[in-house]
């Protein structure tokens, strides 16, 4: 359904297809630019960034396709407009509906470009990924597409709160810090990126994963914070919902 | 004059009204900053101990802050809703509206990310040579006026495809590559280097923050000039075109 709805429209479905490809260029030229400069930039080489950007790209595909279209200005379509009440009447459970029911099918688009990035990258990198790289890398990519949603969840939960605070914009800026490796930042920011907003786990904990091998400990680490993400959402979701009023009482 | 009269009249009714959404404000300013921050990261951690590069990027922050555009939001969507037609019917020319409202953004996010820059700047020992930065207003001034001209000039384009905020991002994404963000354009290879300094995207952010920082003690004014003209040029004829085919229904 949300396929036809996006191919009905073949102009807009050319821009979107071409942004896509323009956006993930600049991002590539502006890494590609460095490497003119430097051989490897904060311990990490053109390959390992390559390999980042590709992990960064899929994992926002991911997002802006299913979990976007969903949760994004919440507080406006979700509550202000009574959405979330049409969800709260149906008989599936009401976080499903309202973080994972609709989808933006041509943003697969990006998922598509992120694996071309990475076969890149790996491609031209020194060494290739083992068997364990590869498996580690998987586990991490899940793990950080379930803490993209939590991390959405937890940001629409604030709209039960303050329903006029709209932190979308500042989301998504603070997001474009993961197609970085934490390792370029100063330490306040990296500790930040690390343990308060995981943007490491986004991209720089996957890559590292896949290209210098496995780490047992960061591997766990990062399967329980998916875990306790994702448990922190559904509790934040329903906390929010018993002080939930409805849009028009 | 009336034409100031009435801008100065608009500017302070935007100004006002924009007061009451400054937390939204302040995630723009947040939205403004990413991008050169972590070119200052990055570049800093390819020049460790480079003082220039650090003065660079917090210009390029304050540039930032200070030129931002959106009129995809604020203009666009009034042709998307039909609204522009209440603008059209008003004695005034439209664009003095879609001006105050870009100039009052702008001071707010002057203001507000204000102490974000000052912040950078003593975190990173950032010294300036005052003389340099007074003598990059009027680049700056220019460059403001061409960045409001290039996002108004493809924001037009609302009239003819509803996809304005995809060919806006586009616009900033060659923002980025060209202006001096992604890279101060010193540093770009050669070929990229030349095509950069002859695109208007180096006089809209790199220039004004390069003699701001004193990495360069002078440019051509002109050369930002003829880009201002230019586009002028081009968003006198969009707007004719696209005023053309607007067609409203009962609003």
């Amino acid at each position: 359904m949300s396929l036809r709805r996006s191919v009905a429209f073949r102009v807009n479905l050319v821009f979107d297809v071409v942004l896509a490809f323009t956006g993930l260029g600049t991002a590539i030229a502006a890494v590609l630019i460095v490497f003119t400069r430097a051989d490897t930039l904060a311990g990490w080489s053109k390959a390992e960034f390559l390999v980042l950007i590709g992990t960064y790209q899929l994992i926002t595909g991911l997002r802006t396709t299913f979990i976007d279209p969903n949760l994004s200005w919440f507080p406006e379509t979700g509550i202000r407009e009574g959405k979330l009440d049409g969800y709260l009447l149906q008989p599936a459970p009401s976080l499903f509906l309202s973080s994972l029911s609709l989808s933006s099918p041509l943003q697969l688009i990006q998922v598509v470009l992120g694996a071309g990035v990475l076969t890149w990258g790996i491609g031209i990198a020194d060494r290739s990924p083992g068997a364990a790289g590869v498996v580690s890398w998987l586990v991490l990519v899940v793990a950080g597409t379930v803490v993209t949603w939590a991390l959405s969840v937890l940001l629409a939960c604030l709209a039960f709160w303050a329903p006029k605070l709209q932190l979308d914009v500042f989301y998504h800026s603070a997001w474009q810090l993961g197609r970085y490796p934490t390792d370029v930042f100063a330490r306040p920011l990296r500790i930040l990126l690390t343990y308060v907003f995981p943007m490491a786990l986004i991209a720089s904990v996957p890559s590292t994963a896949l290209l210098r091998g496995p780490q047992l400990g960061v591997l766990l680490a990062g399967v329980l914070a998916a875990a306790g993400a994702a448990a922190l959402a559904a509790l934040a979701w329903r906390a929010g919902l018993r002080r939930y009023t409805g849009a028009t009482s | 004059m009336r034409t100031a009269v009435l801008l100065g009249f608009r500017l302070r009714q935007e100004v006002l009204e924009w007061s009451g959404a400054w937390w939204f404000l302040l995630t723009l300013v947040v939205q403004a900053v990413v991008a050169p921050l972590i070119g200052l990261f990055v570049w800093s951690a390819v020049y460790p101990g480079d003082p220039a590069i650090a003065r660079y990027y917090v210009a390029i922050i304050l540039v930032t802050l200070m030129t931002e555009s959106f009129e995809q939001h604020t203009f666009s969507e009034r042709i998307y809703n039909g609204t522009l037609s209440h603008e059209l019917l008003r004695p005034q020319p439209v664009v003095v509206g879609v001006i105050g409202m870009n100039l009052a953004i702008r001071a707010w996010l002057t203001l507000l990310g204000a102490p974000i820059v000052l912040l950078t700047g003593i975190a990173l020992q950032v010294g300036f040579d005052w003389w340099a930065v007074v003598r990059s207003t009027p680049y700056l001034v220019l460059a403001a006026v061409l960045v409001f001209l290039w996002t108004f000039l493809l924001s037009l384009t609302a009239f003819w495809t509803d996809r304005v905020h995809a060919v806006v991002g586009f616009g900033s994404q060659l923002v980025f590559l060209f202006g001096g963000t992604a890279a101060p354009i010193g540093l770009l290879p050669d070929g990229l280097r030349r095509v950069a300094e002859v695109l208007p995207f180096y006089g809209m952010n790199g220039l004004p923050a390069e003699i701001a920082a004193g990495t360069r003690s002078g440019g051509s004014l002109l050369y930002q000039l003829v880009w201002v003209v230019v586009l002028v040029g081009v968003v006198m004829v969009l707007w004719r075109a696209g005023i053309r085919r607007y067609t409203a229904v009962g609003s």
